[in-house]
């Protein structure tokens, strides 16, 4: 009682002297919070870069040319290329195989005997030059690029610039189908023409008709600044942006790059992980209470069982990831030798990556989503430009010992983003965590089906997602 | 005075319980790994009984088989390399095209078989497949000596060629200087699926399956009591061959012994091991050659092991190519026989290739592969033993009382400590740091091996180890 009674007056009379200062702390710490997080948008450096043999040459200004391009082929290409299919030397898969250790050897030989026989490069050459291809000299290497313009627009229409990237085992080619829904919709049933696009898809540098950098470094932010210059060439000040597999890290890395030229940024994929122990929780609690961390039914579904699908999964489908990122030059070797290798290389992932389900069948299941004639076409276009090498070195550039040290991680994007969840694509990430990085993200669909090369399996349902998100954006 | 009674006999329950348990456990351990039997053969096991002849073999070339090995060197479309790249993104291909240019104008193959045919081989069907081995004898006994047999394995991708220099130190010791108390016979099959071995045409051949084979073998060509060798695969299939038949193995020397089970002391002694050596076992050159741990064991393993990654999930996509491309399938294979044989040769031009090997060492064993075909069935075995992961095995949770003999050498792509493997092998009768080598010991420098399996065999023998199980 009487302790009591003289820690009361002590309480009332140096109660001010605690809370103010109290007070004026939490006043100021949060201040300096939002000082700090601020207004002010951090970007990625542009820098400079210089990609050529040798020294970059000190005079003279870069030649900004943009160069008419057509593909070409000769007889001498077709049968050297007829010469190594007669020659294929074959192993047999062991019994009950299916695709389990990889592509199955007897569908190989149908897939080769079809692309002997009946497969015509010729026809297919003429197919890829139905749109207009063209070559700039951007720091030192010849970028190719497809660029397509609607053939009617609509009296007072505005055309939206959309810079399409492709990725691995991919290429410019996997646009096709998707190309005519984007520059003329209405004749498509898409809309009445009130979203029209001029499509511009390049070819990443030492993938297809794009040179390959002869220097050490070549990562995704010197090509997203590459294909920044490259729209700036063709006279474009805002743009859209779409990607898949690397096209998405290059479009994010864009984005983070430059926000005033990117309207939006439209993907097919996210890679953003930011690993913490937080996340760890969530993922952890989200298997049996997927609404308490923000996770919906679908996320759910795609997401779990978490260590099948995010572990074992990745585990078994990312060895060609971690050899291309360690020793590239020894992966390709062969591939560039051998086409049916290289077939067989390229082939495996439109399998699995299309649909997971695709492993325990003979035949990969590779033409109940594709004809043989599309499929060759992109494994013809690594063949004739010798680019698996090259396009393999992508990966080592990119992938540093640190993953948390990447521009990709660091930088938030601001810019209005829409994300187009395929259910088949190999990993799922839920919205509640691509919001970690992706700060402004206006549309994000689960798709009702397909897997990572959406452009080339939906067209139209990665086309209708644009559309609705390029509105979206349009309308704010 | 009831409950101190009381506590004392709970006392008792308790240690009784606890060494029972710990009876049961290790009783346990000590299990021995059940021989594999199977059937590797095309289609159903025929009713018939297994043709079990021993039958010579020589190894053979054609005119079309060198011309149009000839015409794919001559079509091989190579890629720049990156400027200064050196082997750092692997292979570098304008080193390779010197080796194309040597392989086609002064590599000479049917030299190369005369020399491989120079060991007597031979071909015997076991368990549906035919299995190929050298066997060498040797050339002359002192009195009343027997030739001691002894099994050597290899690994990928190598091949028994890799033991060529080294059988005669081991057959006729004392014409090359190293004493003529232990000669040995020598035994070095093919693993199922390398080289002139049939690949086995069923799921599931790991390295016990190879192990039990190798075992039939030994049988077969009447040896009852043997020792073995290996490095690499052959590490594995000798280590399980001493786990499933302990009384035949007399010793089991190892060039490589690595540890699948990791637990909480290993990643202690990793984390403080630089720091309190002695505390976790480890010795000066242990730590020489273990740490920093993150450069010489994290990020090798990591920057190594891509190969095995691939391997372990979709061999026959990544060896597709390689079987239709022998510049592919040499820049495959000689870049292992680089950075594994010193990891400082990424930094050389030239990989620093012919520093310790020949040119026509090298190009003999890609040939193997090549002529063979069996670079795909070669790397199934990653799969069939690694698929369900690391450590997961049941025969990486039991222990080897074999006396064990292990030689490591400085440029082993990750080293071991002996405080490590004497966990997994009880018996370990000599560790050596040797002074200089890498991962294709027996290749690079036999006569080292050669001495260290001769002191370790002596010392099983003089003290009649094999016995004491």
């Amino acid at each position: 009682e009487s302790i009591l009674s003289r820690i009361r007056p002590f309480e009332y009379s140096q109660k001010n002297a605690v809370l103010v200062p109290a007070a004026a702390l939490g006043v100021g710490g949060m201040l300096l919070y939002w000082l700090r997080s601020g207004r002010k948008i951090k970007t990625i450096e542009m820098g400079d870069g210089w990609w050529g043999s040798g020294e970059r040459p000190l005079k003279g200004k870069e030649d900004e040319s943009i160069r008419p391009f057509k593909i070409e082929t000769s007889d001498k290409e077709i049968e050297d290329l007829h010469r190594r299919l007669d020659h294929f030397r074959f192993t047999p898969h062991v019994e009950g195989a299916a695709f389990h250790y990889g592509f199955n050897s007897s569908y190989l030989r149908k897939v080769v005997a079809y692309w002997r026989n009946q497969f015509d490069w010729r026809k297919q050459v003429e197919v890829l030059n139905k749109y207009p291809h063209f070559h700039t000299t951007i720091e030192g290497i010849d970028i190719h690029f497809i660029h397509v313009k609607p053939s009617y627009v609509p009296h007072g229409r505005a055309v939206q610039p959309l810079l399409m990237v492709h990725g691995w085992p991919g290429s410019f080619y996997e646009f096709y189908k998707i190309i005519p829904l984007l520059t003329e919709p209405a004749r498509h049933g898409l809309n009445e023409g009130d979203v029209v696009f001029e499509v511009i898809c390049p070819s990443i540098p030492g993938y297809g008709f794009s040179e390959a950098p002869h220097q050490k470094g070549f990562d995704s932010i010197a090509t997203a600044r590459i294909f920044h210059k490259l729209m700036n060439r063709l006279g474009f000040k805002e743009y859209y942006l779409q990607g898949g597999d690397w096209g998405s890290r290059i479009t994010t890395n864009m984005a983070q790059m430059l926000p005033q030229s990117v309207k939006g940024l439209h993907l097919n994929i996210v890679f953003t992980g930011r690993q913490s122990l937080g996340r760890l929780i969530c993922i952890m609690l989200g298997a049996y209470v997927p609404w308490l961390v923000g996770l919906s039914r679908e996320d759910a579904r795609l997401f779990y069982p978490f260590m099948q699908k995010n572990v074992y999964d990745v585990l078994r489908e990312s060895g060609y990831l971690h050899i291309q990122a360690t020793k590239p030059d020894t992966a390709g070797c062969g591939l560039n030798d051998s086409p049916v290798g290289l077939a067989a290389y390229i082939l495996e992932k439109f399998s699995t990556w299309t649909d997971k389900s695709f492993l325990d069948k003979d035949d990969g299941g590779l033409e109940s989503k594709y004809s043989l004639d599309e499929l060759l076409t992109n494994v013809m276009i690594y063949w004739v430009t010798s680019s698996i090498v090259s396009s393999m070195r992508y990966y080592k550039e990119n992938i540093s010992k640190d993953p948390n040290l990447n521009a990709y991680n660091r930088y938030g994007i601001y810019v209005p983003t829409g994300i187009a969840a395929f259910p088949q694509e190999i990993l799922h990430m839920p919205r509640v965590w691509a919001k970690d990085v992706l700060k402004n993200i206006i549309s994000y669909s689960y798709m009702p089906r397909g897997g990572h090369f959406a452009a080339f399996e939906e067209p139209k349902l990665l086309a209708q997602d644009i559309m609705q998100f390029v509105r979206k954006v349009e309308q704010l | 005075c009831s409950s101190l009674a009381g506590i004392m006999l709970l006392e008792v329950f308790l240690v009784l319980g606890t060494l029972l348990i710990y009876f049961l456990f290790s009783k346990k351990r000590e299990e021995t790994l059940p021989f594999k039997d199977g059937w590797w053969g095309k289609g159903q096991k025929p009713v018939t009984q297994e043709d079990t002849s021993v039958r010579p073999f020589k190894v053979e070339t054609t005119e079309e088989e060198l011309s149009d090995l000839f015409r794919r060197l001559d079509q091989a479309r190579f890629t720049e390399p990156l400027e200064n790249s050196c082997f750092h993104y692997g292979t570098n291909s304008v080193h390779l095209r010197k080796v194309v240019s040597y392989w086609k104008n002064q590599f000479n193959w049917k030299k190369q078989v005369e020399v491989l045919n120079k060991y007597p081989q031979f071909k015997t069907k076991i368990q549906g497949i035919d299995i190929h081995f050298v066997h060498v004898k040797p050339p002359r006994l002192p009195e009343g000596q027997a030739a001691k047999p002894l099994l050597m394995v290899h690994g990928w991708p190598g091949s028994f060629y890799e033991f060529y220099k080294i059988i005669p130190l081991l057959t006729d010791p004392a014409s090359h200087g190293l004493g003529d108390e232990h000669i040995f016979e020598v035994i070095c099959p093919s693993i199922p699926g390398y080289g002139f071995s049939e690949a086995p045409h069923k799921k599931d051949f790991n390295s016990v399956s190879a192990a039990s084979v190798f075992y039939e073998l030994m049988l077969r060509l009447g040896f009852n009591e043997f020792y073995t060798q290996g490095g690499d695969w052959g590490w594995l299939i000798c280590t399980n061959l001493a786990q499933i038949a302990p009384n035949h193995v007399k010793g089991l020397h190892l060039n490589m012994a690595s540890v699948s089970k990791l637990g909480l002391t290993h990643l202690l002694s990793i984390l403080l091991g630089r720091y309190f050596p002695g505390l976790f076992g480890f010795q000066d050159e242990d730590v020489r050659r273990m740490f920093p741990f993150l450069k010489k064991g994290l990020y090798r393993i990591l920057s190594e092991s891509g190969y095995a990654h691939i391997q372990a999930t979709k061999p026959d996509t990544v060896g597709c190519g390689l079987n239709d491309s022998p510049v592919g399938l040499a820049a495959y294979i000689l870049e292992k026989f680089s950075s594994w044989t010193d990891m400082e040769f990424q930094n050389l031009e030239d990989g620093g290739l012919e520093r310790k090997f020949s040119l026509d060492d090298l190009l003999t064993n890609v040939m193997i592969y090549w002529v063979s075909g069996c670079i795909v069935s070669s790397m199934r075995f990653y799969k069939e033993n690694l698929q369900k992961g690391i450590g997961t095995q049941k025969h990486e949770k039991l222990t080897v009382q074999v006396p064990t003999g292990i030689a490591s050498f400085p440029n082993e792509i990750l080293h071991t400590p002996q405080a490590w493997a004497k966990k997994k092998y009880t018996n370990i009768v000599s560790f050596h740091f040797m002074p200089r080598g890498g991962h294709f010991a027996a290749f690079e420098e036999p006569e080292l091996l050669a001495k260290d399996i001769l002191q370790f065999v002596g010392k099983v023998e003089k003290e009649q180890l094999w016995k004491k199980k």
